[in-house]
């Protein structure tokens, strides 16, 4: 129901309570930290009755790291499903980033940051490829991607034939540090810069494209412009992806990114982005990343067979996607 | 049926497929048929594919050639056939991205369940091509059901994962690993040195076309295609079509997932995965319109034949992998480009 600025009460305009405005603009939010928690909760009983200890240091650091590449790639994928669109290159550019840096970065650290630097380029190059044939070729996004997709890979395949390569051990030391979980500073950052993208007018114009393309347009959005920015900055995170990748797996493999391109998709649904367009938070894609991390520990724990583990992945997905939508909508009607 | 506003603006129903038309007789017939955007794009498929075929017989002399010719149609056919349940869906604007692990379930599901024996390929054929169309059904439910309301991505991918699942938990790997000799005969027997695949490819060509073009339930889909809230105020059983349709695409996957392993003999993890992009690459060369409403099979069928031509004549010039990949994806968007356009904005 659309509040109504004529009802009153007690002689003052009612208004709801701002926690109650706040819940029901990030239910998606909401229930992706009751998801994580509840599989953190579970994962530790799993956890303590397997191993008779809670998790300690090195458990936490673990998953920290291998959920970092994932994160990032959901970011990539929400950035672009915000517009309406989807990215099925993500892992094309994962892909190549990850081969480009396996081959390429040195010992020294001149030699790092610039091809790190030169990695983002390229994903952002990516990016804006996608986006000019999305906008400029009135070309569907998910057929775009799909053609693109074929063209990273083989270029990420061309770059580094075989898996290997050589990431230097202070990269690692940065990125995917095995002394604790220090990268989760990394998503303290992120965080910050999403509050930032969402304030910034690139933001709300891709929140806006999302929501209603020509209603943005008649309010003065540039969506061309906006929609070619948000392809972008999903390549330059989907390269950022990549290089979290090398750095944790310390070498590079131009298939290993492959997967990146549906999971994404997995981790930002469970963050409770929408798929249709205009709803959804890049802090909840990065607990939807670590939810799904979770579910393969607290199957791997639980002692299920591994060849079980994408039918309970498949089965949860849906049941979270089912329970959001009907939480979603009661939320709506009880306000 | 016939009080759908929608189908005046469909020109589909006033002419056959464009197979049968094709050759017509005067210069304003051509113009008349060349006049419906969707029918010539199917004629821009059939040109690409045959294109393909002249390229490939340039670089290698004998590639257009009946044998060569044969051989590209017979592995067309598995696309084809899993691309005409990838086309149902598409018709409405939804995904089928379970394609994989449905086909590779029926492909182990056909093969352990009959054990490799002559007697039951029949049962287990049947047994096969119900699983999958269970399976499209629940699909079906996720997507079009309301009240549970999850988009076609998520709810086919996530029964993508759960097939692979069940299908690797539960494959017993001492059970029989052929197929019957009897399905291997179904597919490679050859009438008139054509093999029978060919043949049965062109019934679901058939049958396909005529479903869509010449019944209710076609034209139901066209509509729930074009505007699906438009549909369901006019009375359409939108929710029902919807099941029936992703059904369908449980079906044709599982069907190619038996031809598939007549043609090889044996049944393998991870042999459907090639199959999801190729089938939703066939549909849009062949001029299908992704978010649904507008296409015929017969320009799936010239896309299957095309993207198959394509790969062979990239392999047939030592391509490297790499290559091939990139050129792939520069052709599916050179042909994106030319004919898969939006309307501009006006």
């Amino acid at each position: 129901m659309p509040p109504d600025p004529a009802i009153t009460v007690a002689g003052r305009p009612f208004r709801r309570p701002r926690w109650k405005l706040l819940l029901a603009q990030n239910v998606g939010l909401a229930l992706a930290v009751v998801m994580l928690i509840l599989s953190l909760v579970i994962y530790c009983v799993i956890y303590v009755a397997a191993q008779h200890r809670l998790p300690g240091n090195f458990e936490l650091t673990s998953t920290v790291n291998t959920t970092m590449p994932l994160a990032f790639a959901s970011i990539a994928q929400t950035i672009v499903v915000l517009t309406r669109g989807i990215d099925l290159s993500v892992g094309g550019v994962v892909d190549l980033s990850n081969a480009v840096a396996a081959v390429k970065l040195g010992d020294s650290l001149g030699s790092e940051i610039l091809w790190s630097l030169v990695v983002l380029v390229i994903g952002a190059t990516c990016g804006l490829v996608n986006g000019l044939l999305v906008t400029l070729g009135r070309l569907q996004p998910i057929l775009v991607t799909l053609a693109t997709l074929s063209i990273y890979q083989g270029i990420a395949i061309r770059v580094l034939p075989q898996p290997g390569g050589q990431i230097p051990q202070n990269y690692t030391d940065a990125f995917a540090s095995i002394t604790g979980p220090w990268s989760l500073l990394y998503v303290i950052i992120v965080g910050v810069l999403w509050w930032a993208f969402r304030r910034s007018s690139l933001g709300v114009g891709v929140f806006a494209i999302g929501n209603d393309e020509t209603a943005a347009s008649a309010n003065g959005v540039a969506v061309r412009r906006a929609r070619i920015l948000a392809y972008v900055l999903g390549g330059v995170f989907s390269a950022i992806s990549g290089l979290f990748l090398a750095a944790s797996a310390t070498a590079g493999d131009a298939t290993t990114g492959n997967t990146y391109t549906l999971t994404s998709i997995v981790a930002a649904v469970l963050g409770g982005v929408s798929l249709f367009g205009g709803r959804g938070n890049g802090v909840g894609a990065i607990l939807g990343a670590f939810i799904s991390t979770m579910i393969v520990n607290i199957l791997f724990f639980a002692h299920i067979n591994p060849l079980y583990q994408s039918f309970y992945e498949g089965l949860f997905l849906v049941l979270a996607v089912v329970l959001v939508g009907s939480v979603g909508r009661l939320m709506r009607k009880a306000m | 049926m016939t009080s759908t506003p929608l189908q005046t603006s469909h020109p589909a129903d006033l002419t056959p497929p464009p197979s049968g038309a094709s050759t017509p007789q005067s210069s304003s017939g051509i113009r008349r048929f060349l006049a419906s955007a969707e029918r010539r794009r199917v004629l821009y498929a059939f040109a690409a594919a045959i294109a393909l075929f002249a390229i490939g017989e340039i670089v290698r002399p004998g590639f257009g050639s009946f044998a060569g010719i044969r051989a590209v149609l017979v592995v067309a056919s598995f696309v084809g056939l899993v691309a005409a349940g990838q086309f149902f869906v598409i018709l409405i604007g939804g995904i089928d991205l379970s394609v994989p692990w449905v086909l590779n379930a029926a492909a182990i599901l056909v093969v352990t369940s009959s054990l490799g024996r002559n007697a039951w390929a029949v049962p287990a054929g049947l047994l096969t091509l119900a699983m999958g169309t269970m399976i499209g059904a629940l699909n079906g439910v996720g997507v079009g059901v309301a009240v549970l309301g999850v988009p076609a991505v998520v709810m086919t991918l996530a029964m993508n994962g759960i097939l692979e699942g069940l299908t690797g938990g539960l494959t017993c790997s001492s059970c029989a690993a052929y197929a019957p000799p009897v399905i291997q005969a179904a597919v490679h027997h050859p009438f008139f040195g054509i093999p029978a695949v060919l043949f049965f490819w062109a019934i679901v060509i058939a049958v396909v076309s005529v479903v869509l073009s010449l019944t209710t339930f076609g034209r139901a889909t066209y509509a729930i295609g074009s505007n699906p809230r438009a549909s369901f105020l006019a009375g359409l059983p939108v929710r029902a079509i919807t099941i029936g349709l992703y059904a369908l695409s449980g079906f044709f996957s599982a069907l190619a997932g038996i031809t598939l392993v007549g043609f090889g003999g044996q049944a393998a993890l991870g042999m459907g995965d090639p199959y999801l992009f190729q089938s939703i690459a066939a549909v849009v060369i062949g001029g299908v319109y992704i978010l649904g409403g507008r296409g015929h099979y017969i320009g799936v069928v010239a896309g299957s034949i095309s993207l198959v031509a394509l790969v062979s004549v990239l392999m047939a010039v030592d391509m490297p992998e790499y290559g091939r990949n990139i050129i792939y994806g520069v052709v599916i968007l050179v042909l994106l480009l030319l004919y898969g356009r939006e309307a501009p904005e006006a």
